[in-house]
């Protein structure tokens, strides 16, 4: 009952939203020239032949004999971060192979590494640097464009101070970029205007990290997976986002046929076909289920009670968070310490029994499942990705997952493991920690005045420069530009107009007058249409570059081919603009070995024994897991014997990113999401990826094979709703939401089978974007949007016979 | 007096694949436009078709690369390289899959052990690599074949008109692709030396998948299928090299335009 009161309450909320929206249609038009305008500048470069045969025609650089030169570099599709080596001939990469010494895929990539570096070849590859004119863009020499970048930058703060001016970066920076654009942006122009999507990819494991100890970054690493004997996989199709790890799974239990890899998911995947065991639940309750396991682990006394005196404390957060629909701050958690009794008390109201009626799991399976993890013998691992981060309760559910290991002590050692995955290259931590979110400084954030006080140092500015307050988490950002609070807006390496929430309202905001777009791109995007400055930015190896992946493992890649035409790294955009402002002292003046400079700079705000490794360290090997530690990279955080920054006078454990030394068990209450099931929209639709494509498409969708694997969005409907509603495979549906509507085609029985009175759709598809449905709520702690549930109705439009 | 008969056909045999294959070998060194005709949707599960894999010597028979069994789908270099974006690739799946075996992977139903497959009408690649389990992590198949074949009347185009400028679909002649040259097929040997091997082999340690029993690829297939331990004669022409740091470190290559 209350659970169906408080979705009502936000559903009011969304449409107090909505009819505030309705007044600010009146700018559909220019949204609607530029886009026709980007449109007839690709067109010449598009092309229709779909050939399966084709590709034999793809020449060879050269006949020489001489064979090509195999250099290392990580995939930069997920974040799993797989060593890949590349084969150069002829100045081109013409081969990958996966890196025979990388520990990461032991020498195995998936798909999407193998055929990666053909993305660098796509015809349509953005080669000069365009200027919107009558509406049109048109191409200009890129020092051109920098020019009116730097001026558009200063006339902006000139006429709407510092904060009119932002910057939305990417999880597909390397840590360089994200770099920079803190120094650029918080230390030269003093705005904390920084976002990027790695929001949208890691907030939440961010948050839920920071929250139950103290500091981002996971815990353990992949290596796990050969130590555990009980993988659970919570609401991730590992299968196909992570494909590597997941193969990395199959050997574990081939190798060891006692380990049983078990499911806890929405839909039946490729993953729960290879699973032992499968749990199927109704979207949005995975934190309900987590807690209701640790329900069962206290009444049955699986408790590690001696753990938990040494090392965990208990905490209340603040109650009524909101959805972040009407408001776009931030929440602050104003932890309030809690006791034992009082957490064993609020386990109560998680019983299997009522979880399973608010779940719709078994409570014999909640049992079940919770007896796993209480079993003393038994290492497990547990796995989790978008579907439990991009939710308005994301933070929640991490900590609730957390909760689970912390009970019976199962963390921090080899194969005991809570295993947060985020989908890029920028998700594990790197770059929130060099400064990519509007609340971060490199290695610390702004609020604390020892953090501004030190990059002030170290950037040679005044403290004063810095402020102290962090503006709007992503989604609040592009609001801002909607209300006319932010003028200038640069966007870089990402697709933003595909890939938020309610994504028209956005692409209203970014149409408006007196709005002005710079996107930083290696292709047209729907972001480029609403661009008034275009900007060709060089993409992996070519320029040099260091990333870190999940398990905090810091990787670098050489520059190994020419960037075409004018393409530079947004990096070196952004130290471009520096100087045309007069901030050219602050950053390194040539490109050669500019970016060991930037990594040298930012080195210092890591303060000894905690080390980032020289570049030549990284060049060398196959990477290194931060923290390093006089060389030694860890695996295992807080575990005395294997974390070098871990007291031993602690105990076996030290969780020292919380002061007093403890790891935290929050008291999360079950609540409901930002958007329910109703008579009007009796459909959960999820989204998510598919094995062949990354993020918006926007680089697989230009590499023929992965293209033809997956061309389209669909909708996978149950079989039992299909026959209800007359739905054949193939037929032509709508969707609709409080939001929007899509018409795709309807698939029955096909790469995965979603449960009754669930669809899912993938969401890659930039032509069919299925983010104009989702709604704009956010998780208020983390600032993570809500992206991979809404509720929709379905109907048919055409049958697939033509009737 | 039958085994006698079958022992000089296999000879016979043996001499006309050896003779075919140098006379290919030196026919494919030219580049040349290939059409591969891809084998329909199935109608029924290839699963159901286990039960014709399971003679482990019909691996190493040779077979009649004339016969009438081959003629529709033969293997040779053409189309094994057209499934392959370079040397190495890991190849297209060139056929069909119903859902079920889509999800559940149940390739190495008939690609453990390999066969003659009536459907297919053509014996089946073994992959070099059994005992790796998910097959579909590195093998893409074809949306005409197995996805969604794109709308003839597209319901979205008005749409996308607006919304998406992105649009430009990826098809081969959209990339601009080139690839390393392929093997030689001529590795240099002096007198009756084995000739070495002229490619390096992550997850194709198992030559015999490729170079011999009726799935094996035309061109390259031995004579001698039956001594197995390929390596003991044939060895590495080059290991693969180790990364170079020297080169392409900057050094070399131009950055991207000047402003």
């Amino acid at each position: 009952m209350k659970r169906r009161h408080v979705a009502r309450s936000a559903e009011r909320e969304a449409s107090r939203e909505n009819s505030f929206r309705a007044h600010m249609t009146s700018v559909d038009r220019r949204t609607f020239l530029k886009g026709v305008a980007a449109v007839s500048a690709v067109a010449a470069g598009s092309a229709v032949a779909n050939d399966a045969t084709a590709q034999a025609r793809a020449d060879v650089v050269s006949r020489q004999e001489r064979p090509p030169v195999w250099k290392k570099a990580p995939c930069r599709l997920c974040g799993v971060g797989c060593g890949l080596l590349v084969g150069i001939q002829g100045g081109r990469a013409v081969a990958v192979q996966g890196d025979p010494k990388s520990t990461v895929g032991d020498g195995l990539a998936c798909a999407k590494g193998y055929y990666s570096v053909q993305a660098l070849y796509a015809r349509d590859r953005l080669k000069r640097a365009m200027i919107r004119r009558d509406n049109r863009l048109v191409e200009v020499p890129i020092g051109e464009a920098l020019d009116l970048v730097a001026q558009r930058l200063r006339e902006t703060t000139a006429k709407y101070g510092k904060d009119s001016v932002a910057l939305y970066g990417s999880a597909q920076w390397t840590i360089p970029d994200a770099y920079v654009a803190s120094k650029l942006f918080k230390g030269a122009l003093g705005t904390n205007n920084v976002e990027s999507s790695t929001r949208l990819a890691s907030a939440s494991a961010m948050a839920g990290l920071e929250g139950s100890f103290g500091l981002d970054g996971t815990i353990g690493c992949y290596e796990d997976i050969e130590h555990a004997d009980i993988i659970v996989l919570w609401d991730i199709n590992i299968a196909e986002t992570d494909p590597v790890l997941f193969s990395r799974m199959l050997a574990r239990r081939k190798k060891n046929p006692a380990v049983r890899i078990v499911e806890i998911a929405t839909r039946t995947t490729r993953t729960s076909y290879a699973a032992d065991h499968s749990v199927l639940h109704t979207p949005r309750s995975t934190q309900a289920i987590a807690n209701a396991i640790c329900q069962e682990i206290v009444a049955r006394k699986w408790v590690d009670q001696d753990f938990v005196d040494r090392h965990v404390a208990f905490r209340r957060g603040r109650p009524d968070i909101g959805y972040g629909i009407t408001s776009d701050a931030l929440v602050a958690d104003d932890a309030t310490t809690a006791t034992w009794d009082e957490y064993v008390s609020f386990l109560g109201g998680s019983t299997p029994e009522r979880v399973q009626a608010l779940s719709g799991a078994p409570a014999a399976s909640i049992r079940w499942l919770a007896s796993l993890y209480g079993d003393r013998s038994r290492k497990v691992m547990s796995v989790w990705g978008a579907n439990v981060n991009q939710h308005a309760r994301g933070t929640y559910t991490n900590n609730a997952l957390y909760n689970i290991h912390l009970l019976v002590g199962k963390i921090a050692s080899p194969g005991n493991s809570p295993f947060a995955i985020t989908g890029q290259p920028g998700g594990g931590n790197a770059l929130h920690d060099a400064g990519s979110l509007t609340h971060t400084l490199p290695r610390g954030v702004v609020r604390q005045e020892r953090d501004r006080q030190r990059a002030a140092d170290i950037w040679g500015v005044p403290v004063g420069q810095i402020d102290s307050k962090p503006t709007h988490a992503a989604l609040s950002m592009f609001r801002a530009l909607d209300r006319g609070d932010v003028r200038f807006l640069w966007i870089q390496a990402t697709n933003p107009m595909v890939s938020l929430p309610n994504v028209d309202r956005y692409r209203r905001a970014a149409g408006k007058e007196g709005r002005f777009i710079v996107v930083s791109e290696l292709y047209p995007t729907a972001t480029t249409a609403v661009a008034d400055v275009v900007l060709p930015s060089a993409m992996w190896f070519e320029r040099e570059g260091i990333d870190a992946n999940v398990e905090r493992r810091l990787q670098h890649f050489d520059l190994m081919v020419a960037p075409p035409g004018d393409a530079m790294s947004d990096a070196w955009q952004m130290i471009e603009v520096a100087r045309r402002l007069g901030f050219g002292k602050m950053f390194p003046a040539e490109r050669r070995g500019h970016v060991e400079q930037l990594w040298n700079e930012y080195r210092k705000f890591h303060e000894p024994p905690s080390t980032l490794p020289a570049l030549s360290h990284l060049r060398e090997g196959t990477g290194a897991m931060w923290p390093v530690v006089d060389g030694h990279e860890t695996k295992w955080r807080y575990n005395t014997a294997l974390d070098p920054k871990a007291d031993r006078a602690r105990g076996r454990y030290d969780f020292y990113g919380h002061a007093d030394g403890r790891a935290w068990i929050w008291l999360r209450p079950n609540e409901p999401p930002a958007e329910s099931t109703d008579a009007d929209f009796p459909f959960w639709l999820n989204t998510g990826a598919v094995l062949e494509q990354s993020g918006t498409g926007s680089i697989t969708q230009r590499i023929p094979t992965l293209h033809r694997a997956v061309p389209r969005a669909y909708v996978e409907i149950n079989g039992d709703d299909a026959t209800r509603l007359r739905i054949r495979d193939r037929d032509l549906v709508r969707l609709t939401s409080r939001r929007g509507a899509i018409e795709l085609e309807a698939r029955i029985e096909y790469r995965s089978q979603p449960q009754r009175g669930t669809l899912f759709v993938p969401s890659f598809d930039e032509s069919l974007p299925v983010s104009r449905l989702m709604l704009d709520a956010f998780c208020p702690i983390s600032g993570q949007p809500d992206l991979t549930t809404c509720a929709v109705r379905v109907e048919r439009v055409a049958s697939a016979a033509g009737g | 007096m039958w085994l006698l008969l079958g022992a000089s056909a296999v000879v016979a045999v043996v001499a006309f694949v050896v003779a075919g294959s140098r006379l290919a070998a030196r026919r494919a060194a030219a580049p040349r436009e290939i059409t591969v005709s891809l084998v329909a949707f199935p109608d029924q599960p290839i699963v159901g078709e286990a039960q014709v894999f399971r003679t482990r010597t019909e691996m190493l028979s040779i077979g009649d690369p004339s016969g009438p069994r081959r003629a529709a789908h033969p293997r040779t270099l053409a189309t094994y390289r057209v499934l392959r974006a370079y040397p190495g690739a890991p190849p297209r799946i060139p056929h069909g899959l119903t859902p079920g075996e889509f999800r559940e992977g149940a390739c190495k139903a008939c690609h453990e052990r390999g066969g003659f497959s009536v459907r297919f009408n053509a014996y089946v690649p073994v992959t070099p690599h059994p005992e790796m389990g998910a097959c579909l992590q590195c093998h893409v198949g074809d949306a005409k074949l197995m996805a969604i074949p794109l709308p003839s009347t597209d319901p979205n185009s008005r749409c996308r008109q607006c919304h998406t400028a992105g649009g430009s679909r990826a098809s081969d002649s959209t990339l601009d692709w080139k690839t390393m040259p392929w093997p030689s097929l001529m590795p240099v040997s002096v007198g009756r030396t084995p000739p070495p091997i002229p490619h390096d082999a992550p997850m194709r340690t198992n030559c015999l998948a490729c170079h011999a029993g009726p799935s094996g690829v035309v061109e390259i297939r031995t004579s001698h299928p039956e001594r197995a331990d390929c390596r003991q004669c044939h060895l590495q022409a080059s290991a693969l090299p180790e990364p170079d740091a020297s080169v392409a470190r900057g050094a070399v290559i131009e950055f991207g335009g000047a402003p």
